[in-house]
Parts: structure tokens; C-alpha cells; sequence
């Protein structure tokens, strides 16, 4: 385990903002976006986007996180 | 049916939330893992069963996604094999949820569950118990590499003209006659027991050929695509519950992250380890269900209900229990490694930082108290690390015993565990060399070094550890093709800026007979110094001698003459036996003669110091001693 590093900080400091803005979205907004996607057919869209934007905006954060705590791979 | 989403608590986001991140865990390092767990819990918290699989296939495809870039950055993940083996995987998951239902619509619930539970006990105690039988075979030989299975290597040999597809982390051509039919039995059993990794792994490794890294994290674009079209079809008919995925996802990419890094840390055979432990539990907890369903289909006599309960709570606890034995083996594993590389990079930081002792010396031109020997344990190199060894015992000098391991970056990535073979094998030649010098009485130590220029590496070292002198073995190539192609000694000579001493196999160097060539310009004035204080070392005859080429007049002669005397007498003043001469014709030609007429075992020449294609390309006067010179060829630089 490397040291903690400032580089990932900020980085993961705006992608965990970033993040938790859209989980409050999420819970803010919890009864529209069900029933959108409760209706089926071309509202698969809905659960289909939000899970490619939770996935590149987490992500990101979850990345910088575990390398500003210095948890890096492996150098080769 | 009516879709009612359920009312979550924060208790439930919790409990998501963590199953979610060791799911995680376990999927960013075996490629797959965490359904068995999360549907059954999101089912016991009410959730409709078919809800509860769609939520999770819609959390699945983005883990997928995030953990399959993370690994393709460690160069584990091979694209091609994973679209191809998941567009058949796609297929075989719209198959097997079709045989499902069939089988609900003869035998009902029970005769499903039945047939759910045959195709866990079948599948993991088969693929289950070969895999940890592997891994323990592999961990307890100590083996560093993993072999290919006789079947991935009959796989490899097969030519279906039409067919064939080069992968590259396979580095082989495979007909994708045995990748679909692969592929679509990991999508079929995706969608019976939700875990199609626990077959596509398997497969990747023992019949495509696939080392353990590669088919673990190739599983996950094909997790990728399996889950996409998964909640696409569950999503056309309105079953996902996007709140359920996304906070699963939210503890899951923090594990699947996690797991990606934990693989770079680990051996092979790890990620063979944790998928056998998790298979066989699982297998236990499938086990304990079976006499429920063959009571509730009236072929056993019947059980109580309280016995039933009781059996399917076991079940599940087993599960739980499989998922964090196999989260806790990667998160000890993954710590282990820090640990080990913590101390690692502590040892490589001691070694540079040790001080360097001050050189007793003034003289920068014949200080020989930091000697490298360059050595890749051939005969070539025989003849310089004796001569090392006896210079550095006259000059009461510290060996740096060095081997340089060529590694090519790409290759490098693929096959891990070659270059830890061609370290071990270099360190070997390492330590035989610097046992013979200490047996000598040399203070030694020695350096292993990677790089994909080795004579980079050489001047680096040489120049990191101040680097008096350089001795080389010479290569038997002469003539026009060294011109040509160039050595990596030529490449050193042109590029350090210490001494370099090269030797060949035969060379004797008994310090009596040592010859200095002098052109009257301030490079041959550093080679007669350099000349001078080697001789008082080894107390030497010294012959000093200049060649003149084309023009052989009186007055050039007596030109040449003079710079010759001048060194004579500044040598006899110092003590040393000298006697001169003044040679005609090619330089290079004259010296290498007259070499071998006077028996002489060590020659020193100033460099020009030309360097890069100019020298590589055209050949100095020095490049084309060592390459025809009977003895050792001396370099002298200022």
C-alpha cells in the first residue's frame, strides 16, 4: 500500500460530490422515475441511462478514492 | 402482474449497501459472484423473485462495466474473447430462461427449484472441485507458471479453415466453433443459477488455454453483456427497480474496484483458489435444499415444515459464509501483498541510498575503486568477470556484478512469470559470480537491472553507482556485420562517460606487457595517463605507440615520433618501464598487429567520445581494436 496521495484527492473529492448529487436526485425524485420505468416497453431507456450514469460517475469517484487512501496497483 | 416497488428502510440500504460492495469484491476479482447472494436477500426483504433478478442484472452490467476498464488497464483483459464468447453467452441466457419456464410450466415450482439445485450440485462439485484441485496442486508445487491443460492445447491445435480468430491474450488461433458453444453454456447457466462466471472462468482457463488473470477479468465483459441484454428484456416489461441496482451498485463498485487492484498482487493460481472455495460452499448450501424440494415432489417421504425452515435458513447462511470466505481470501491476500511489496520497495530504497565511500584517489583518469562487471553468464563474459575479479583484487576495488534481463513492455504484460523466470535465472549467475569474488577477498555486490535497452541500463547503473571502470565480455561478432548492426559494447563506449574495459573469452590480462595508443590529441593524453597509473598497479612494461596513415613523410614521422617520446618520459619519470614506437598504416589494423607481435595482454585507447549513429554506423578506431584484438581493449576516458 502506497502513501496517501493529494494528486486523487480533488478528483475524488468532485466525483464524490458529483455522486452524491445523483443519489439525492435519485431518492428526490424516486416516485416519477419508478413509475417511468414501472410502464416497460421504450422506458427501459430510463433504468438503462441511469445505470450508465451511476456507473461513470461512481466509478470514477470509487476509483480516486482507494488511490487518495494510497491504495494503488501493483507496479510491474 | 401488478409492479409494486417496496418501501425501503434504511436498514435495507445498509444491508445492500454491504453485500453489494463484497459482491464486488469478489466479482472485480474472479470476474463474477454476488447474484447467489443478492436475490435471495433482496427476496427475503420482499421484493418479488423476478424483481429481485432484474434489479440485479441492472446493478450487474455497470459493475461489469467499471471493473472490466479497470483490469483492461492491467492489460488482463482480452476484448475480442469477451465480446465473442458474450454474444454467444447472450443466447444461451434467452435459452435457459426458456427451459425454466418449460420446466415450471410441466413440474411446477418444486420440480424447477429441483432442477436449479441438480444444475448447482452437478456444475460445482464437477467444475468446482477441479478448480480448487488446481489450485492447490499449483500452490503447493510452488509452480510459478501455469500450464496449459492437454485439452486447451488440442483446442490451440485444431484448424477449421473459416473459423479462426487470433486472441491475443491467448496468443493463439481458436476456432469460435469452441468459444459459442462455451459461451452459450456461461449464459444458460447465468440464467439458472444466476453466476455464469462459475462456468466461463473454468472454461476460459482449462479449454481455451487462458491464463487465470485473463479469464477472470475477460469474464467480466461478457458479465457486461449478459447484463446489459438481461435488463433490457426485464426492463421492457417494467421489473427493475432502478433504486434497488443502484445502491447495490454503490457498494459494489467500491469493491469491484477493490478486487481489480487485489489482482495485480496476487499469483495465478489465486483467483483458482477463491473461485474453488466459493463453488464447493455453495454447492453445501444448494445441498441442504435438495431433500425440501424432493419431499415438496412427493419422492422422499414428506419433512415438517420446521425441518424445512430450518434447512432452507442453513442454505442461505452457507451462502453468506461462501461469499465472505471468498471476500476475506482476497482481502488478506491483497494486504499480504502490500505487505510484501512495502518491503520491497524499503529494500530497492536502502540499496540506493547507501552512502557512497568517498574514492581515496584524486586522479580521475586511473581510479579503478568502482568496478562493474557486466555479466550474462555465457562464455563470453567468462573472460571478464576473471579479469574483474583479479583487477579489482590488485586495485583493492568494490565489484558491482551487474546482469541486465531484456524485457519487451508488451510481452511483458502477457507473461508475467517468464521475466520473474529470467530474474531468477539472472540472479543465479549473480550470485555464483559474486561467491567466486568473495572468495577472491572482493568486496562485491550485485545488481540486477530490466529494460528494453540494455546498454541504457548499463549507463544508468554505471552512472547511479559512480562508476570508475566498466568490464565487459566481447561478442564473437567482427568484421562488417558489427559495423553494421552495432553492439550494445560500441553503444556503451559511445554513451558512459566512465572507463569501459572490454574483454574477450580468451583474454589473459597478466599486466607485463601493456600497450598505449597516443595521437598527441587530449584523448590520447587521458589514455598514456590512464596507461600510467594502470602500469604502477600492475607493474607493467608500457610500449607507447602512434600510427600515421597516408602521408609518410620525414616530417610526419619525426611528428609522430615526438608525441611518442613526450609520453615515454613523462612515463619512465613516474617510474614505469616504457619503450615507443611509431606504427604505419590503418590505425586499427597496425594496432591489432603490433598487439600480437609483442604479446601484449591489455591495450588502452583514448575515445573520441563520438556517439549515437554516427559511431554505430562508420566504427571508431577503438570499435575496430576491440572487435580484432587478441587481448583486453581498455577505453579510457577522462
Amino acid at each position: 500500500m502506497d502513501k496517501p496521495t493529494k494528486k486523487a484527492l480533488v478528483p475524488a473529492i468532485l466525483w464524490g460530490i458529483t455522486s452524491v448529487a445523483l443519489y439525492a436526485s435519485l431518492y428526490y425524485f424516486e416516485k416519477p422515475i419508478l413509475e417511468a420505468s414501472a410502464k416497460g416497453g421504450w422506458y427501459f431507456i430510463v433504468p438503462v441511462t441511469i445505470a450508465f450514469i451511476f456507473s461513470g460517475v461512481h466509478g470514477n469517484f470509487t476509483g480516486y478514492f482507494w488511490e487518495a487512501l494510497g491504495v494503488r496497483a501493483k507496479k510491474k | 402482474m401488478e409492479i409494486s416497488f417496496l418501501d425501503l428502510t434504511l436498514a435495507n440500504v445498509l444491508f445492500l449497501f454491504v453485500v453489494g460492495f463484497i459482491g464486488g469484491l469478489v466479482s472485480g476479482f474472479i470476474g463474477s459472484g454476488g447474484a447467489f447472494v443478492l436475490t435471495p436477500s433482496m427476496m427475503s426483504m420482499g421484493v418479488p423473485a423476478i424483481m429481485a433478478v432484474a434489479s440485479n442484472m441492472c446493478h450487474k452490467f455497470p459493475k461489469a462495466l467499471v471493473g472490466s476498464i479497470k483490469r483492461a488497464r492491467y492489460g488482463q483483459v482480452d476484448v475480442k474473447l469477451g465480446i465473442i464468447m458474450g454474444i454467444s453467452a447472450e443466447a444461451g441466457v434467452l435459452y435457459g430462461a426458456h427451459l425454466q419456464k418449460y420446466i415450471r410450466h410441466e413440474f411446477g415450482q418444486d420440480g424447477s427449484n429441483l432442477y436449479v439445485s441438480f444444475v448447482f450440485v452437478v456444475v460445482l462439485a464437477i467444475v468446482g472441485g477441479y478448480v480448487l484441485l488446481d489450485a492447490w496442486k499449483l500452490y503447493s508445487s510452488g509452480a510459478q507458471e501455469e500450464k496449459k491443460t492437454k485439452i486447451a492445447q488440442w483446442v490451440q491445435s485444431v484448424n477449421i479453415p473459416g473459423t479462426m480468430m487470433h486472441f491475443k491474450a491467448l496468443n493463439a488461433r481458436i476456432s469460435v466453433l469452441f468459444t459459442i458453444p462455451l459461451g452459450f453454456a456461461t449464459g444458460m447457466l447465468a440464467a439458472t443459477i444466476a453466476v455464469g462466471g462459475f462456468i466461463g472462468v473454468p472454461a476460459m482457463m482449462y479449454i481455451l488455454g487462458a491464463p487465470g488473470l485473463v479469464a477472470s477479468a475477460t469474464e467480466l465483459v461478457i458479465a457486461f453483456i449478459m447484463g446489459f441484454g438481461g435488463t433490457i428484456k426485464y426492463a421492457l416489461d417494467g421489473y427493475v427497480d432502478v433504486r434497488l441496482a443502484m445502491i447495490i451498485l454503490a457498494g459494489s463498485l467500491f469493491g469491484v474496484q477493490l478486487g481489480a487492484i487485489g489482482t495485480t498482487y496476487v499469483k495465478d493460481y489465486m483467483v483458482k483458489i477463491v473461485m474453488g472455495v466459493i463453488m464447493i460452499l455453495v454447492l453445501f448450501s444448494r445441498g441442504f435444499m435438495i431433500p425440501v424440494y424432493l419431499s415438496n415432489l412427493g419422492y422422499i417421504d414428506p419433512i415438517t415444515d420446521g425441518t424445512a425452515s430450518i434447512l432452507s435458513n442453513i442454505s442461505f447462511a452457507l451462502l453468506v459464509i461462501a461469499l465472505s470466505t471468498g471476500a476475506f481470501i482476497i482481502l488478506y491476500s491483497l494486504l499480504h501483498g502490500f505487505r510484501v511489496e512495502a518491503e520491497r520497495q524499503k529494500a530497492e530504497g536502502d540499496t540506493t541510498e547507501e552512502p557512497i565511500e568517498p574514492a581515496v584517489q584524486l586522479s580521475p583518469t586511473g581510479r579503478f575503486e568502482r568496478i562493474m562487471l557486466v555479466t550474462d553468464g555465457s562464455e563470453f563474459s567468462g573472460g571478464a568477470e576473471r579479469e574483474a575479479i583479479e583487477l579489482a583484487k590488485k586495485a583493492n576495488g568494490q565489484l558491482f556484478i551487474t546482469s541486465i534481463v531484456a524485457v519487451d513492455p508488451d510481452y511483458e504484460l502477457l507473461a508475467p512469470q517468464l521475466l520473474e523466470k529470467q530474474n531468477a535465472q539472472a540472479q543465479t549467475i549473480l550470485d555464483k559470480v559474486k561467491q567466486a569474488a568473495e572468495m577472491a577477498g572482493v568486496k562485491c555486490e550485485t545488481v540486477l537491472r530490466q529494460g528494453s535497452e540494455i546498454y541504457e541500463e548499463i549507463v544508468s547503473t554505471a552512472a547511479e553507482k559512480r562508476i570508475d571502470l566498466i568490464i565487459m565480455g566481447r561478442r564473437g561478432k567482427s568484421g562488417l556485420m558489427r559495423l553494421m548492426m552495432g553492439s550494445t559494447t560500441a553503444r556503451v563506449i559511445g554513451y558512459t562517460d566512465c572507463n569501459v574495459l572490454v574483454t574477450p573469452r580468451a583474454a589473459n590480462l597478466t599486466g607485463q606487457n601493456v600497450m598505449v595508443a597516443v595521437d598527441g590529441s587530449r584523448h590520447g593524453d587521458i589514455a598514456a595517463e590512464t596507461a600510467t597509473n594502470l602500469a604502477q598497479y600492475l607493474n607493467a612494461n608500457v610500449t607507447v605507440v602512434s600510427a600515421i596513415e597516408g602521408d609518410y613523410s620525414d616530417r610526419h614521422r619525426k611528428e609522430a615520433k615526438s608525441i611518442v617520446d613526450r609520453v615515454v618520459d613523462l612515463m619512465k619519470q613516474k617510474g614505469v618501464k616504457a619503450s615507443g614506437e611509431v606504427l604505419m598504416g590503418s590505425p586499427a589494423t597496425t594496432i591489432v598487429d603490433a598487439a600480437k607481435d609483442k604479446a601484449i595482454d591489455l591495450i588502452i585507447m583514448g575515445s573520441h567520445g563520438s556517439s549515437g549513429f554516427e559511431k554505430v554506423l562508420m566504427g571508431s578506431v577503438s570499435d575496430r581494436v576491440i572487435g580484432h584484438a587478441p587481448c583486453a581493449v581498455f577505453v579510457a576516458r577522462g
